[in-house]
């Protein structure tokens, strides 16, 4: 269980967020959805220490989150961070094994189970065909399923995603869904900010919708949906479809 | 096509070693071989061809090793740490403040040369920290940093001319000095700094990783656990340490620690794991190499090394630039 308590960020004297209590039960997937800028990267980016906390605690199965040393802190938690600008021209492989340099130790030798985890990861999100291949030449699908192995290869048992499906086409956001349920069926703990409404609904365990820098409802998608508070944020109409097995929302 | 990066490392090994024997060898005065084995056997010590390699060649080719180590590695350490790939012990202004304490060193310690490597690295980190906090004021898009750059290197270039203008004592070669060079080193003015460079070097291997880490940003680097302010910090003084070391007894050799790191990014890769001593070995052929031609081709007279480094390193630089890379692109 990670559980955010009174948790306040600020950027220089400005407050940003401001005694924000949320908690992300373990084995599940939660999903924060809520309008461009209303906080929910600053948000999630106190968990990899860009934010800075200015007041509250992050609790990690109880154990004070903020406390813990850096690299103590990526070995329970991994983070992918939001769509980058920078994209190395380094062999997919190399790029892989920078997820585990929080494991290494001083001399920075990998041992025979970090190569392990580390083609484990490449084999997950299907890249090791890419091994030698410089990630700069990958297709921006490609490359994202790289990092997403990185991030893998640190061997957390909480996973946060920022906009991981953003600029993906349809099926490759698809493809990237599929893999974030496994891990949920591998007993991860999963944290994913989404865009598209349709997707949140789908696959999530638990919603946390966003509004003004604020929590402005925590549950089910089924409970979010029938208080009407996705509506309220986002200012939409959502109809809802079933054909038989499978439910699709509409929204205008 | 994949090479094995210990073979490219001793190739790039195998060439450093060349350029030293050369550098050793040939020089404006020519001695024959005999001149030479005489002199390593180590008979007559008194002879004209052993003073002249012991007291200037082989200070000189190791001046120039040491030279080349520190500002290459410096330049691959400023281009991941600020992010930027125009960034360079020269580009940012650090070389100029390193010159410019240097010259302050000369005026008020004539005497001492222990002072020269101790003004040098002071004034690279003054620099080096000044722009890098002026950039991240700024927002530190990568124009800025380099703008920052040239405005500073130029406003302490401009106080490097003022005290050599007013103060005639000093007795540094001003022209020599501003462009880079390798004539009269001593091995006591170079004991020192080349040390420092060889402990820096040996440091900056420890931080391979984390520079990778860097490299891709701080979002990613402060998620797989890195300190990131703190490894900045801790490369910036090594840098300096680097790049400030040599402009004491080298003077502002520009364009080397911009260009080795991108011929070997280009021919190695960005791994800096093998950048860093790919870097190292190439600067360090290349500044020996060039010193040579430079005492060679216009014998009697010389040309400083920098100058034949900007002759040589410039077209070549631009080959590379022009070239396509032959990367193919793979879909998914």
């Amino acid at each position: 269980m990670l559980e955010f308590s009174h948790v306040s960020v600020s950027c220089g004297h400005t407050p940003i967020l401001k005694d924000i209590s949320v908690s992300f039960p373990s084995g599940q997937i939660t999903t924060l959805i809520g309008p461009n800028g209303c906080g929910k990267t600053t948000l999630l980016q106190c968990l990899n220490g860009v934010s800075k906390v200015t007041a509250g605690t992050i609790r990690l199965n109880g154990e004070n989150y903020l406390k813990l040393p850096p690299k103590e802190r990526a070995k329970k938690l991994a983070f992918l961070p939001q769509v980058r600008t920078i994209i190395p021209a380094l062999p997919t492989k190399t790029l892989v094994e920078h997820g585990r340099f929080p494991h290494l130790g001083f001399s920075r030798k990998k041992s025979v189970k970090d190569v392990e985890i580390v083609s484990r990861a490449m084999e997950f999100t299907h890249v090791t065909e890419y091994a030698d291949c410089s990630v700069d030449t990958l297709s921006g699908g490609m490359r994202q399923r790289v990092f997403f192995a990185m991030v893998l290869a640190q061997d957390c048992d909480y996973i946060v995603l920022d906009e991981p499906t953003t600029y993906l086409d349809i099926s490759g956001q698809r493809e990237f869904l599929e893999m974030v349920c496994t891990l949920k069926e591998q007993g991860k703990t999963v944290i994913l900010i989404l865009h598209d409404l349709n997707q949140a609904l789908r696959i999530s365990d638990r919603l946390l919708v966003m509004n003004d820098r604020k929590i402005k409802a925590a549950g089910t998608p089924e409970d979010c949906l029938a208080s009407g508070v996705i509506e309220e944020v986002f200012q939409t109409q959502i109809r809802t479809f079933t054909d038989g097995e499978e439910r699709f929302y509409f929204f205008r | 096509m994949k090479k094995h990066p210990a073979f490219l490392i001793f190739i790039l090994f195998l060439i450093l070693l060349v350029s030293v024997v050369l550098g050793i060898l040939f020089g404006s005065v020519n001695l024959t071989f005999s001149d030479i084995f005489h002199v390593l056997t180590g008979n007559d010590r008194s002879s004209t061809a052993y003073i002249l390699i012991t007291t200037v060649r082989i200070p000189r080719v190791i001046g120039g090793l040491f030279a080349g180590v520190g500002l290459s590695c410096a330049g691959v350490i400023l281009q991941t740490v600020m992010n930027n790939s125009l960034a360079s012990p020269n580009t940012i202004g650090v070389n100029s403040g390193s010159g410019f304490a240097v010259m302050l060193a000369l005026i008020f310690f004539p005497a001492n040369s222990f002072y020269l490597p101790v003004f040098a690295f002071l004034g690279a980190l003054l620099t080096t920290l000044a722009i890098f906090l002026l950039a991240a004021a700024s927002d530190s898009s990568r124009t800025t940093i380099i703008l920052a750059g040239i405005t500073v290197s130029s406003f302490l270039n401009a106080g490097i001319n003022t005290m050599k203008l007013l103060d005639t004592d000093i007795t540094v070669n001003l022209t020599s000095f501003l462009i880079g060079t390798l004539s009269g080193l001593t091995l006591n003015k170079i004991k020192l700094p080349c040390l420092c460079i060889l402990a820096a070097f040996a440091v900056s291997l420890f931080f391979a990783r984390p520079l990778n880490l860097l490299a891709l940003g701080d979002d990613i680097a402060h998620s797989l656990g890195l300190r990131v302010s703190l490894t900045r910090f801790l490369l910036l003084i090594l840098s300096s340490i680097l790049a400030g070391c040599v402009v004491s007894y080298a003077g502002l050799l520009s364009f080397i620690g911009l260009i080795v790191p991108h011929i070997c990014r280009r021919l190695f890769g960005n791994d800096a794991r093998f950048l860093l001593p790919c870097s190292a070995l190439l600067g360090a052929g290349f500044v020996i190499l060039c010193d040579l031609l430079g005492r060679v081709i216009v014998a009697p007279f010389e040309l400083p090394a920098g100058i034949i480094m900007s002759f040589i390193g410039g077209p070549f630089f631009l080959y590379l630039l022009l070239k396509k890379k032959g990367g193919r692109r793979v879909h998914a």
